[in-house]
Parts: C-alpha cells; sequence; structure tokens
C-alpha cells in the first residue's frame, strides 16, 4: 500500500520518531495575502508546516530541513500569533514588536532598542529550554534561498527520523526550569529596577507625545474645546463647565435618567375594577401554579418515582 | 365484601357512636378546618402563615359570572388552599397523594384472598377438638406430624399437673391494619400481613394460667394444633405454615400462612400478602387482668418466697393476647373520627420502614418488628390526648389535636411528639376507662407508650437504644421538613429515599459477631421474663452498652435483620449471630478522655459497685477533682486520630469484660480509614525520630512566626505590611496529609521519592500607597523588587531561612497576570509561597476588559481596536485575580471557622480529597476548594444555625455528621445522587453577607457543577475549569460504584482500601510513570513499599543525579501532567493521581476517531487515511495518529516515564 502523499495541496513529511512510530508533517509553500507581513514571511521561500511535534524547537525543525538547504528562521504559531499580535505602535522605541521567535520563558520585557538614552532592561538569565505548545499548531521555516524550498517541497522523502537538540526532555526539562524560574536574587533586583525605569521612561515619553498639554485646553479643528474630567490632565479649564461623569463616559448613559422612575398616573387599587382585576389575576396565578404542580408531580409519577420501595 | 370483614365493619359502628360522643364532649365543638391554630409547636408560623390572610379575602371576593377565563371554581380553590395551608406546598400535597396509593395494597388483587379467608374461616371452625392431655406429652404427638410446639421458658415438665387441650375458637377476626385497610408495604418485598385473631374458647383456661407461662404453653399447643391441621394434606389449602415469633420471643409466636401459585379462585399470591393467625383471648377469659400489671411476679421459680421480683415483660407478653381486638376498634373509631388518620398512619409506617423502624430483611432497628399497633398508638395519643395520672398534680397532660388536621400535620406532630416527649416519662394514650394500671407501675428503663385499652406497653421490648434512635430520626426530619433550602427535596428525603444504611447514618458502625458470646452474669429471672436467652442477651447487651457510652452519644442501637419465618418443625426462632451497634454521636462529649464516676469516700457503696462493675479493671481511683478521690476510667490516646476511635473503645471494652466478646468478634472500619490519610510507616517514623514539630499545629505556628518576622521588617520595606492572609489547606486542616516540614538535615536521610515539600500558599497586602505604578506590566516588576527586598532582608534577619523569587509558573506567559511569588523555606523547613495582593489591579484590568474605556482616546494613544490578545489576557487576569486574592482568602477563613466547629469536618474534606484524588480526580479536574464547599454543605445545613448561638447549635442539630467517616459516607452518597443540572447552594459565609455584589469572573466556564455560596452567586469560582460533562458523569460512576461498595459494610466484606483503588479498565491508554523519579510517591494511596526504602535497586545511582536539595513543590508528574492535560486538550482526556500516583490514564475524544477532512488548524495530530477507494484520498480524511501521539508523550516524559499500554476495549 502506498501511502498517501499529499492531501488537500499539503505534501506530507512522515517524521519517524522511533522506527515503528510515524508522525506526520503537512507541508506546503508559504503565500501570504497580506503585502504588509510579506517582509516578515517572504513568500517564496517560506515553508507552512502543520502538525509539528509540540516540543519541536527551532533547532529540531532546523535540523530537519538541512538536507534542503539553510534555514534562516523558523517561525511558530504565526497565525495564531497574528490575529492576536498588536499592529506596530507608532512609537518608534516600541517598533521591535518582540521577535515571534520564542525560544525561551525568559520574559519578555526585553525590549531592544535602537534609541541610545532609552533604559534598558536586564534581561533575567535564560536556559534553552523547551516550549511546549499545543499538539497539531503550525509553523513557517524560512530558507535562505528558493531552492531549498523547492527541493524540500519535492522530495517527497522517505520517513526520516525525528532529530534531537540538545535541550533537556521529561525530567531533566522538568528539573532545568524549576531552576530557571528562581533566578539569583541580584538578577532579579536588576531585572525589576531596569524594567520599573524602562516604564517611567516610557510614561515621561509619552506625555512629551501627547497632544495634551497640562493647563491647555484641547481644541479640536471645529474649534470646540473639550472639557474632560479631572485626573493628572483634567483641571477643567474654563472652569465652570459641568463634566461628564466617568460613568457616561465608560457607558455612555447617565445615571439620571435611570433613577428616574416613571410616576404612575394612577394610583393601584384605587378603582373597584382594579382591585378585582388583581384578586383575580391572584386567584389565576394560584390556580396556574397549581396545575404546573400538578403536571410536575404527573411526570414524576410517569417515571415511577413515587414507589418508594 | 365477605362474611368476616362485614363482621368487623358492622361491630365497631355502634361503638364508634358512644366514642365520638366521648371525644366531641370533650374537645367542644371543633369543626374541621378551623383548628389549625393549636397545630404543633414543630409548625413554624413561617410556612402557611403568608399565604392565609391575603386568601381568606379573595374567596370572599370570589362572585362567579363575573370571568371570561375561567378562575378556579370554588372547590378548586378550596383544594388549592388547603393544599397550600394544611400540607407543606402545593406540590408537597400532589406528590402525598402520588405516594399513598402505592404502599398500599390493590383493590383488584383483593377477592381471592377474601374467598381464601372465608374457606379458612369454615376450616378453622371445623377443626376437631384434642381432649386435654399432658402438655410433653401433646408435643410428642404433634411432632410426629412435623409440627413442633414452641413452648416457651419456664418449660413444662414430665411432672407438671395441668394439660393442654384444643376446642374450636369461639370467634374469628380479621383484625390488625387489615381489617382497617390501613396496611402499608414493607421492604424488601416482605409480604403484607393480614391478622387473623383466633379466640379461643375461655374453656381451655383456669384463673392460675398467667402463672409460669401456663397460659403459653396452652396457646402454643393450640396454635400447633392449628398448624398440623391446615399442614395436613386433606385441609385442602395449597399454603406453606411458618411460625413467626415476634423479637425471637417464643411467647408471641403467630402462624404464618403463605400461599403457594396455583392459580386458583383462593390463591392470592399475586396481592403478596400472608395470613397470619394470633391466638388471642375474650375478654371474658377466666384469667384475671388485675395479676398482670407490670410490678406483678408471676413466674415462681425461685425457692425464696419473699423475692418475687416484677415480670414486666412477661405480663406485657401475656396482655398482647388481650389487645387485638381492642386495637382494631381503637383504629376503626380513630379512621371515623379523623378523616385524615389513614394516610398520616400511612405516612408515618413509611417513614418508619425507609429508616428500618419495621421488619427487613437488610439492618433494621431492633425491636420494631410488628410495631403497627405502636404506630396507631402514637397517632392515638395525638389525636385523642393523654389520660391524665391523678398522682402527679404537677404533671401537664397533653391536650388532644383537632380532628381535622391534615395527614401531613398530623405526621409532623407525631414527629414532633417522638422528638420531644419519648423516654421521658411513661405516656398514656386516653382510655376509656381510665388506668386499667396504677401509671406509677410502669416506671423502669423502659419507654412506656400504654395503649387506648390500658392493656399493654407497646413499647414493651424494643431497646432503649432503639427509641433513641426513633427520637433522633424524628429530629432529623423535622429538622429536614423545616429547612427551606432550595436544592435539597424534603419529600424525597423524607419518604422515598431508603435510610437504612449504615454508613450514613451512623458515626461508628460495629459489626459484632455473636457466636462466641459468653456473658459474664446473666440472671435466670431476667431470661425468663424476657422469653429467652438471645433477648435477654440483646437487652443486657444494649443497656450495658449505652451505659458505658453514657452521654457521648445520642443513640446506640442495635441493628439486626428481621429473623425469618421458620418451619413449624422447629419450636425456636432463628437468633440473629451478627448484629450490628450503631453509634450517633454527641460530639460535644464523645471524645472524652476521662470517664468520673462516684468519689471514692463517697457513701453510696452502691453507686461505686456499680461503676467498678461496669468498667472493671478499666476503673482506677487516682484522680484528683476538688481534691476529692474519684473513681475514673482514663482512655490513653496516642494521637488526634485514635481520639476519635474513643467510643468503638469503650464498646469494645464493654464487650470483651461482659461478653467475653475478643476483638476479633468485633469489626469497625475507623483505623482502615485513618490509614489512608497517613503515611506509610517507614517515611512517617522518619519524621518522628528526627523531632520536628508536624501536623496542622506546627505548620500553623511556622506560619505566625513567618508573619512575626515579616512584620518585625517593616522599616527596611518601602510600604508597610499589613495584612497576611493564608489560603492554603495545609492552613485550614483539610489537606489529605497532615503538614510535614522537610529539614535538610531530615531530606538527606529521605529516599529521593519522597522529598516532597508541600509549599504553604499566603497572600502578603501591604498598606495602600500612591507610589504604585498605574500599569499592569509595571506592577508585576514592582512585586519583583518587593520580592527581591524582602528575600534579602528575611534572610539577613532570620538565621537558617532561605527565601527565592519565583518569577512564573512555566506555562504563564501573560505579561500583566499575576505569576511570580515569593518561595520562603524556614529553618525548620515549612515551605511558604508568598504573593503580594495589590487591589488596584482589578481596575486596571477592568479598564482592559471593558470594551468602552476608550471615552478618552483624544487625549492619550491612538492606539485602536486591538482587542485581541490584551482582552483575552486580561479576562485570564481578571480571573485569577479574583480567584487568588478575593475568594481564596475568604475561602479559607470560612473553611478554618468550619474546621474549629464541627471536628469531623476536617476529616470528612480530607477522606473525600483522598478519595477523589486516588481516583484520579482531585486537582486535573476539581478543585481541592470546590471539595471543601460541597463538604461543608453537610455541615452548615441551610446556614440558619449560624444566627443561634454555638453551645445550642451543635445539640439542635441532627443532621451533622459527628464522624469523619459519616462525613465521608454522606458525600459520597451526594455525588452518586446529584443533578449538577439543578446546582448546589451552601451556606457557607452565613448570612452577614460581606458587601453584596461581589464581583464575579467573566469568561467561558467547561465546568458543569455549579457550587454557589453566599458570595459567589453563579456558583464557578471553583468549578470553572471543570469538572466537565465527561468528568462529571465519572465522579457520579466512581461515586455510585463506591456507594453501592460501602454497603458492604452490612454483610462485613467491606475493605476500606479498596475503595480508594482506581479501576483502569475503561481507560485507552495508560501511561505507567517510574516511581523512582518521582517526588511525593510516599504519598500514594498504594504505594509499594520497595520504592521507598533508601537502599533501592538503584540505590547508587540515585545518589549521584539528585543532590539534597529540597525542592518545595517540585513535583514533576504533576508538571507533566499539566502540560499533558494543556497540549492534547483537544486530543484526550488524561487523568492522574496527583498524591504520588504513578500512572495516567487517556482517554481519546471519542469524535476524533472518525476520518475527517484534513483542516490546516485542526488541532490534534492527524494522520491520513490510506484507503484504496479514492474518494478517501480525494476528501483529504485524516483521523487520529494514536501511535505517534503515544510517541510524543513518551519523548516528553523522558525520565519520567517507564511505558505506556494501550487497552483494546471489549
Amino acid at each position: 500500500m502506498s501511502p498517501v502523499s499529499s492531501i488537500n495541496g499539503f505534501s506530507l513529511i512522515p517524521v519517524l520518531y522511533t522506527p515503528s512510530t510515524t508522525h506526520y508533517i503537512y507541508a506546503r509553500p508559504h503565500s501570504s495575502s497580506k503585502t504588509e507581513s510579506s517582509n516578515a514571511l517572504p513568500s517564496g521561500r517560506t515553508l507552512f508546516l502543520v502538525n509539528t511535534p509540540p516540543d519541536a524547537t527551532e533547532r529540531e525543525l532546523i535540523l530537519l530541513f538541512k538536507h534542503c538547504g539553510t534555514v534562516e528562521r523558523v517561525v511558530f504559531d504565526f497565525e495564531a500569533k497574528e490575529h492576536h499580535d498588536e499592529a506596530d505602535s507608532e512609537d518608534d522605541e516600541d517598533e521591535e514588536l518582540e521577535e515571534p521567535v520564542q525560544v525561551d520563558e525568559q520574559p519578555r520585557k526585553r525590549r531592544k532598542t535602537s534609541k541610545s538614552d532609552v533604559p534598558t532592561v536586564t534581561p533575567l538569565p535564560s536556559t534553552s529550554l523547551r516550549t511546549l505548545r499545543r499538539t497539531g499548531r503550525s509553523a513557517h521555516i524560512v530558507f535562505l534561498d528558493t531552492s531549498s524550498l523547492d527541493r524540500a517541497m519535492s522530495r517527497v522523502s522517505k520517513p526520516r527520523p525525528w532529530p534531537e537538540s540538545e535541550e533537556p526532555r521529561g525530567a531533566a526539562h522538568y528539573r532545568a526550569l524549576y531552576a530557571s524560574l528562581r533566578p539569583p536574587l541580584d538578577v532579579v533586583r536588576d531585572h525589576a529596577d531596569t524594567s520599573i525605569e524602562l516604564y517611567e521612561y516610557q510614561l515621561a515619553k509619552e506625555k512629551q507625545k501627547s497632544k495634551y498639554r497640562k493647563g491647555e485646553a484641547i481644541i479640536d479643528e471645529d474649534g470646540f474645546t473639550l472639557v474632560t474630567r479631572g485626573g493628572a490632565y483634567g483641571k477643567t479649564l474654563g472652569g465652570g463647565v459641568g463634566v461628564a461623569s466617568k460613568r457616561f463616559q465608560r457607558a455612555g448613559e447617565s445615571g439620571r435618567y435611570r433613577t428616574k422612575k416613571k410616576e404612575k398616573k394612577e394610583k393601584e387599587g384605587f378603582y373597584a375594577f382594579q382591585k378585582a382585576e388583581k384578586q383575580r389575576s391572584e386567584l389565576m396565578n394560584l390556580k396556574k401554579k397549581w396545575e404546573e404542580d400538578k403536571a410536575k408531580v404527573e411526570k414524576l409519577k410517569a417515571s415511577r418515582r413515587f414507589k418508594p420501595y | 365484601m365477605t362474611r368476616k370483614t362485614r363482621k368487623v365493619e358492622e361491630e365497631p359502628d355502634n361503638k364508634t357512636a358512644s366514642d365520638v360522643e366521648h371525644f366531641g364532649g370533650n374537645s367542644g365543638a371543633e369543626d374541621g378546618i378551623s383548628d389549625y391554630g393549636d397545630m404543633v409547636e414543630g409548625d413554624d408560623e413561617e410556612e402557611w402563615g403568608g399565604v392565609t390572610g391575603g386568601q381568606a379575602e379573595i374567596e370572599e371576593e370570589h362572585r362567579p359570572g363575573t370571568k371570561p377565563k375561567k378562575p378556579p371554581t370554588g372547590e378548586e380553590l378550596r383544594a388549592i388552599k388547603d393544599a397550600a395551608d394544611l400540607f407543606r406546598s402545593g406540590s408537597f400535597k400532589l406528590q402525598i397523594d402520588a405516594l399513598l396509593p402505592n404502599v398500599r395494597p390493590k383493590a383488584s388483587r383483593i377477592p381471592p384472598l377474601d374467598r381464601f379467608l372465608l374457606s379458612l374461616h369454615t376450616f378453622l371452625m371445623g377443626i376437631p377438638s384434642v381432649s386435654p392431655q399432658h402438655p410433653l406429652e401433646a408435643a410428642r404427638k404433634l411432632l410426629k406430624k412435623g409440627v413442633a410446639v414452641p413452648y416457651s421458658l419456664p418449660l413444662p415438665t414430665e411432672d407438671t399437673n395441668w394439660k393442654v387441650a384444643f376446642d374450636s375458637p369461639s370467634d374469628i377476626t380479621l383484625a390488625g391494619s387489615w381489617a382497617n385497610k390501613v396496611s402499608v408495604k414493607l421492604k424488601d418485598g416482605l409480604k403484607f400481613g393480614v391478622d387473623l385473631a383466633v379466640e379461643m374458647p375461655n374453656s381451655l383456661f383456669q384463673e392460675k394460667d398467667y402463672l409460669n407461662g401456663r397460659f403459653f404453653h396452652k396457646r402454643s399447643f393450640y396454635l400447633a394444633t392449628i398448624a398440623a391441621a391446615i399442614q395436613s394434606p386433606k385441609s385442602g389449602f395449597n399454603v406453606e405454615v411458618f411460625y413467626e415469633s415476634l423479637l425471637e420471643d417464643v411467647r408471641l409466636t403467630k402462624l404464618v400462612l403463605v400461599p403457594k401459585s396455583d392459580g386458583s379462585h383462593t390463591d392470592f399470591t399475586k396481592l403478596n400478602a400472608q395470613v397470619n393467625i394470633i391466638p388471642v383471648l375474650s375478654p371474658s377469659s377466666p384469667i384475671p387482668l388485675h395479676r398482670l400489671s407490670p410490678s406483678h411476679s408471676n413466674i415462681r421459680i425461685s425457692t425464696n418466697e419473699d423475692a418475687k421480683p416484677p415480670t414486666p415483660l412477661y405480663n406485657n407478653a401475656l396482655l398482647r393476647s388481650f389487645t387485638p381486638r381492642s386495637h382494631l376498634l381503637t383504629t376503626y373509631s380513630l379512621k371515623e373520627e379523623s378523616p385524615a388518620f389513614a394516610d398520616a398512619l400511612t405516612l408515618l409506617r413509611i417513614w418508619a420502614t425507609q429508616r428500618g423502624f419495621s421488619e427487613g430483611s437488610r439492618f433494621c432497628v431492633r425491636g420494631f418488628e410488628g410495631s403497627g399497633p405502636l404506630w396507631v398508638g402514637l397517632l392515638a395519643l395525638l389525636i385523642r390526648g393523654e389520660e391524665p395520672r391523678a398522682s402527679d398534680s404537677k404533671y401537664t397532660k397533653r391536650r388532644p389535636l383537632g380532628k381535622g388536621l391534615s395527614s401531613y400535620q398530623l405526621l409532623k406532630a407525631a414527629l414532633d411528639c417522638l422528638a420531644k416527649s419519648f423516654g421521658k416519662s411513661p405516656l398514656f394514650v386516653k382510655a376509656k376507662d381510665g388506668h386499667r394500671f396504677p401509671p406509677e407501675e410502669y416506671e423502669g428503663p423502659e419507654a412506656v407508650l400504654v395503649d387506648s385499652g390500658s392493656f399493654v406497653n407497646l413499647f414493651s421490648g424494643v431497646p432503649l437504644g432503639s427509641v433513641k434512635l426513633l427520637q433522633y430520626e424524628a429530629s432529623k426530619t423535622l429538622e429536614i421538613l423545616n429547612e427551606a433550602t432550595i436544592t435539597g427535596d424534603p419529600f424525597t428525603q423524607v419518604f422515598l429515599k431508603d435510610s437504612r444504611d449504615l454508613s450514613t447514618r451512623f458515626d461508628i458502625v460495629l459489626r459484632i459477631d455473636l457466636s462466641t458470646v459468653k456473658p459474664r452474669s446473666s440472671s435466670i429471672q431476667a431470661t425468663l421474663d424476657s422469653g429467652s436467652t438471645s433477648t435477654a442477651l440483646m437487652s443486657s447487651l444494649g443497656s450495658l452498652v449505652s451505659r458505658g457510652l453514657g452521654d457521648r452519644v445520642e443513640a446506640a442501637a442495635i441493628l439486626h435483620p428481621s429473623p425469618a419465618a421458620r418451619p413449624v418443625s422447629q419450636a425456636h426462632p432463628f437468633v440473629p449471630d451478627v448484629i450490628v451497634i450503631g453509634l450517633v454521636l454527641d460530639p460535644q462529649n464523645a471524645f472524652r478522655l476521662v470517664d468520673h464516676g462516684p468519689a471514692a469516700d463517697d457513701e453510696d457503696e452502691v453507686a461505686l459497685n456499680t461503676f467498678r462493675e461496669l468498667w472493671g479493671d478499666k476503673s482506677e481511683l487516682p484522680h484528683f477533682k476538688n481534691e476529692r478521690m474519684i473513681e475514673s476510667v482514663v482512655w490513653e490516646v496516642k494521637t488526634a486520630d485514635e481520639r476519635a476511635h474513643i467510643p468503638a473503645m469503650i464498646v469494645q471494652h464493654i464487650l470483651k469484660r461482659h461478653f467475653g466478646l475478643e476483638e476479633d468478634a468485633l469489626q469497625t472500619w475507623q483505623s482502615s480509614f485513618d490509614s489512608v490519610l497517613r503515611l506509610p510507616e517507614s517515611i512517617s517514623s522518619k519524621y518522628l525520630a528526627s523531632g520536628v514539630s508536624t501536623g496542622f499545629k506546627g505548620a500553623l505556628s511556622a506560619f505566625d512566626n513567618l508573619v512575626k518576622a515579616i512584620k518585625a521588617l517593616d522599616d527596611e520595606l518601602p510600604l508597610t505590611l499589613s495584612t497576611v492572609s493564608p489560603t492554603s489547606e495545609l492552613l485550614r486542616y483539610t489537606s489529605v496529609f497532615s503538614p510535614v516540614p522537610l529539614p535538610a538535615s531530615l531530606a538527606t536521610s529521605m529516599p529521593p521519592n519522597t522529598r516532597y515539600l508541600a509549599p504553604i500558599d499566603i497572600i502578603l497586602e501591604f498598606e495602600k500607597s500612591s507610589k504604585w505604578p498605574d500599569d499592569l506590566r509595571a506592577i508585576q516588576k514592582i512585586k519583583l523588587a518587593f520580592f527581591e527586598r524582602l528575600a534579602s532582608v528575611l534572610m539577613e534577619s532570620v538565621s537558617g531561612l532561605k527565601a527565592n523569587v519565583v518569577v512564573g509558573n512555566g506555562a504563564q506567559e501573560s505579561e500583566i497576570i499575576d505569576k511570580a511569588c515569593l518561595e520562603i523555606v524556614t529553618s525548620e523547613g515549612w515551605a511558604f509561597s508568598a504573593r503580594i495582593w495589590h487591589d488596584r489591579e482589578a481596575t486596571l484590568l477592568d479598564r482592559i476588559i471593558d470594551d468602552k474605556k476608550k471615552a478618552m482616546s483624544h487625549i492619550a494613544t491612538t492606539k485602536e481596536a486591538k482587542k485581541g490578545k490584551d482582552y483575552s489576557e486580561g479576562l485570564l487576569a481578571k480571573e485569577l485575580y479574583i480567584r487568588r486574592f478575593i475568594h481564596a482568602p475568604r475561602h479559607h477563613r470560612a473553611i478554618a471557622a468550619l474546621c474549629h466547629r464541627y471536628t469531623a469536618f476536617s476529616g470528612t474534606v480530607r477522606l473525600v480529597k483522598r478519595w477523589l484524588a486516588s481516583h484520579w480526580l482531585l486537582h486535573g479536574h476539581i478543585t481541592v476548594e470546590a471539595v471543601e464547599i460541597i463538604c461543608a454543605h453537610f455541615f452548615v445545613g441551610d446556614g440558619r444555625k449560624f444566627a443561634i448561638d454555638a453551645d445550642t447549635e451543635q445539640a439542635a442539630s441532627h443532621l451533622v455528621p459527628a464522624s469523619k467517616e459519616r462525613g465521608f459516607a454522606t458525600v459520597v452518597q451526594f455525588l452518586a445522587e446529584w443533578k449538577w443540572e439543578d446546582g448546589l447552594f451552601v451556606h457557607l459565609y452565613g448570612p452577614e453577607l460581606p458587601e453584596s455584589s461581589k464581583p464575579t469572573a467573566k469568561g467561558s466556564t467547561e465546568g458543569v457543577w455549579s457550587i454557589s455560596t453566599e458570595v459567589d452567586s453563579n456558583g464557578r469560582m471553583w468549578t470553572s475549569h471543570g469538572p466537565d460533562m465527561v468528568v462529571a458523569f465519572r465522579v457520579r460512576a466512581l461515586a455510585k460504584a463506591t456507594w453501592d461498595y460501602l454497603q458492604g459494610l452490612e454483610g462485613g466484606q467491606l475493605n476500606v482500601q479498596s475503595m480508594f483503588i482506581h479501576p483502569t479498565d475503561d481507560y485507552d491508554f495508560i501511561i505507567k510513570l517510574d516511581p523512582t523519579a518521582l517526588t511525593r510517591y510516599h504519598h500514594n494511596v498504594a504505594a509499594d513499599h520497595s520504592f521507598l526504602s533508601k537502599q533501592g535497586t538503584y540505590a547508587n545511582q540515585q545518589q549521584r543525579e539528585v543532590n539534597a536539595d529540597v525542592l518545595p513543590g517540585f513535583d514533576p508528574a504533576r508538571l507533566l501532567f499539566s502540560d499533558l492535560q494543556r497540549i492534547y486538550a483537544d486530543t484526550f482526556k488524561i487523568f492522574f493521581d496527583t498524591y504520588g500516583g504513578d500512572r495516567f490514564g487517556g482517554v481519546w475524544d471519542p469524535t476524533l476517531k472518525q476520518p475527517r477532512p484534513f483542516r490546516v488548524l485542526g488541532g490534534f495530530s492527524s494522520i491520513p487515511v490510506t484507503k484504496e477507494s479514492d474518494k478517501a484520498k480525494e476528501k483529504g480524511l485524516v483521523t487520529l495518529n494514536e501511535k505517534g501521539i503515544l510517541g510524543e508523550i513518551e519523548r516528553l516524559g523522558t525520565g519520567l516515564v517507564k511505558c505506556i499500554t494501550v487497552q483494546s476495549k471489549s
């Protein structure tokens, strides 16, 4: 029996875990519809993989495709990220947008910055550990040249063994993880201090950048002055203007209307017919409830529930 | 209708008329419904008070003709109103109406019985008389026909000078409940009893027959003659004939006719009934009634003429021969007087039967066989009131209740009467002719309820322990009925559920094998009075056990299956050889260490001797109390576990001392339950030897010390610490194992797979400050800085303390979630894991989650519409925040308080947790908090107990288990029956609701359990991540299996350990772990001890690899488990016992096994379907790559996983 070699336009790459156990990776050349992300994943030399092993590391995938050519980089779970990731921020120094490649667990406050006056964050020490992703996820392999991609696609290879990289597995992995989560105290301190510095820097920067200055009114192009409530910015400029409450800002509705109840014109039970009607409806309700109870008990009876023994 | 039944109905008519008049005069003009004003105290006003006011008015206004849409007619309205007012609620009434026909005989099946009775009547009348002869000789003659004569003690001897004879009965009447059509079906398929009172002619008896059992001998012969006649093939009856003796008392033997199915016109097998022939005396018999008062001595065996000990039981048994007709008439007139009487009696009997106060083949409470007259007597007492006792002027007599009460009200009144006024002083039903015997004569140890004919004590022969249990059950039921919970269905609990199981009913169950019993002292007199040795033994056993336990128990009842009917060739009844003593503890006194007796120098020599006699060598002198020597019994216990055994120890001691029963005749299950909560001996001995302070006490004091140490550092920290809240089960007495520290010195001597140190979670709260940044990411960083600072200063100030900042948990990638913590290991080896609670986080998270936050967008930034990642992270973080910082500390406080209040609570939770864990469900699928809340449900009840002050509350509450075994059984039973769709509301926090409208986390919930409390209205706080549908069904199935297994208690074959062994057959694959690679293998419920010794096969190798560092909370198996759970969430369900389990079990998602089209984001590891057909290829079908996944798992668990076995399901 010949194994299927392609499925829905994906070619199959069988991988041998053990000589008897085979895992299947589905591969297809990457084609990006959006032009904007083309520089992230250059079409023509990017291979799209589906169902990568959950514990695959960049290194292992590189080794797996070594026979096709040099791999520039590996991107895991690009699709999943795409619609989660923030669009590029306008702030220049935020531009770095943490690389999609996640080499390890280390907290990603590790902002590489282009400008020299920006405080740098001392990263927490990183040990190379596997990231265990959910099963059945995808990855993109970016080759150095297009020919590698062709090679990768053309060769319906015989099953190849799954390569192993040096990152620890199993018990050793957990031991290493345990240790890496408890870095030396001075490193933690440095990391925390520098992170805070960066935060304060950004705060200051944001303040500078904001159109709004303390003590100045915001006037839009139509010449209207925006008056907002409080906070560090909001001394109500011009004074004496009623400002919407926070709740109004958030919910777009004011409490005043809700609290006001419509006052009924007629008093309840003023006319005899009201009284009679009320009583009648009460009786009806009573009967209705009784009938409901009856129906319920009938149902229970049908399920032979009333046989105590 | 046959002749006999008609006769019965005619006769009482004349009588009733006068009766009614009598009572009418007594209670004044009472018209039916109006008199529920003087209902019993037990009926709360609130139950039906609210409805009445408005409705009376409505009814007046109710005019016909004015409504087009048909409001209820007057009659309907009355029915509705009655249901609501006279019953608990409308649906309660309807349910009662639905229930009653089910326990009554089917009318369509009665005619054959009537025909049978008719021919039986003719037959009995025609039995030829037997001329007087010597009793023994007569017996020998009958024995030849295969019928033994059940003579009672003292047996007739060869030189007795009186004769037995038979003459045709002077009258035959249907009696008992059948005649009045108030029969109630019995449990376990037992038959309806049709009592036939056969009146023995007066000519057979002489005046002196009341002495020395002569009457009973004559009665026995009479019965045996009838038996022989019916049994002989000539009779033409196709029935089997048996003897049956009430309470194993030969004197109360009756003849039982069970039909054989033959399809003839008198075959009443379909009715499931039996005919009981009971010989009775006519009221005009020569036996003088005045000789039969309780204080008369009617067995004269002793030569000493002066000593005439009274023979109350004997007298009572004799008097029973007079009662059937009188009871028949009473019942009939009650039925006529009070329309709801029959229904009330039926309800009462259903209630009693469900609780084992009647016959049954399971363990039933001793003393309630054939107890029909008892329930009638009880209702008669309520309806007719009490016979006044002239001698006791200050005794306030019970007033008769109105005759218009509904059946439910009568039932409740009866329960109330049982609960409150029984056993205190004798009760006398109002009798027509006043007391027959002086009421003072009834003073004795037994409970007394004298029937309306003033003949017999209906409670005669019922052990006091059983009466106590009856009272207890009555109070319990009243509590259930008064409890106004939404979740509980009182109707089911009160009437429909079989409540005879031992494990949820008794705190301690002792199963006793009586085959080797040797009573230390047995008095002939007592034996003769009670009729047989076994009856005497039971009553002395019951009373001695009760005396030994004293106020430690609410009830100590003897239970055994009702003895089966015996063939007529056997004169003496079967005696139960296995009994169960069930103890219901009074938690306030039950675990007292010392029992004080009388003072040694007391003049009261008798009291002293009784005390010494009771306790034997256990009784000691040297105990000082107020500088007096007081005779005392001291129970020595070493651990808290053992303290819970004291009541069982007492029973054991008494049985050994007074009945020669050794330990192996006695079975209890307490210690086996204890053992599942304990570390294996080899490990615990090491802890013991090292002298570290262990247990919850040790953990709490370590916590206190740590708090002190941190508080002392206030100057060195940027902010002052305001509160430290514990949130760990180790600090609230509910962890499965009692907490232990692991100092480094001890760790080296422990095998590496037992070096687990559980960290104790605490939460630090600092004073409010404006210094905190207003950004979530920065807050997490500041926390790191805080931790670092705290760690450094703590390590400086406290020697031996180690602290580490843990920067995350490895899996959590979000930056805004609280994930860092401070890990502190004290010098004694306790580990703490501290987190910081900053309340600003909630606001900031809300801003992220809240869509419309961007009203300020003109000003602040231009980030737009970046909902995605931040939003979902925010939701997660918010959920975690609320759970960890808002709910966890509050939950902790509530649970810890419960542990202090109820001694059994902590043990219950620990057992349930252990059980769930050992069935691979805890932690992975069910949170410990959810378990704690479920368990708490059975202790807090409906929460109204909070209002009452602490002292009375415990005494009042009958539903609360007082031992962990009972608690466990209760929870298991609940889990087996719980319909989780209905949810569960637990009054955990009491009525003083802390600020309402508490934030609850939004978010998807896959869990199906909804356990709400006052602060968590939608009930998903602790169950949002499971159990999901699959797991919930699993829990139910497991609980059911365990529950069924628990019933093995009755047979004595319950092995507690095996209740905690998980069946693995239904898993698709089992992942076996290497026990030497685990860190908490010693917690395993069935640990293999060879892996727990340090000198294992691979000892040397292990030594090198593993450094002896203590790694708090490091549990690689658990980490692997949660990784697998996360990675393969949509592929399979995985199960694991986090307490040292060495196997994972997995079940594939069954939908994945079907081939399905290939999708890019399929979310599971697939393999193309290889099929010859092209169609499959075209469609690109794929299926689950099981082998590949298992290979992956093996790789992921390198060093942990030993092997994976795939199980093929049959």
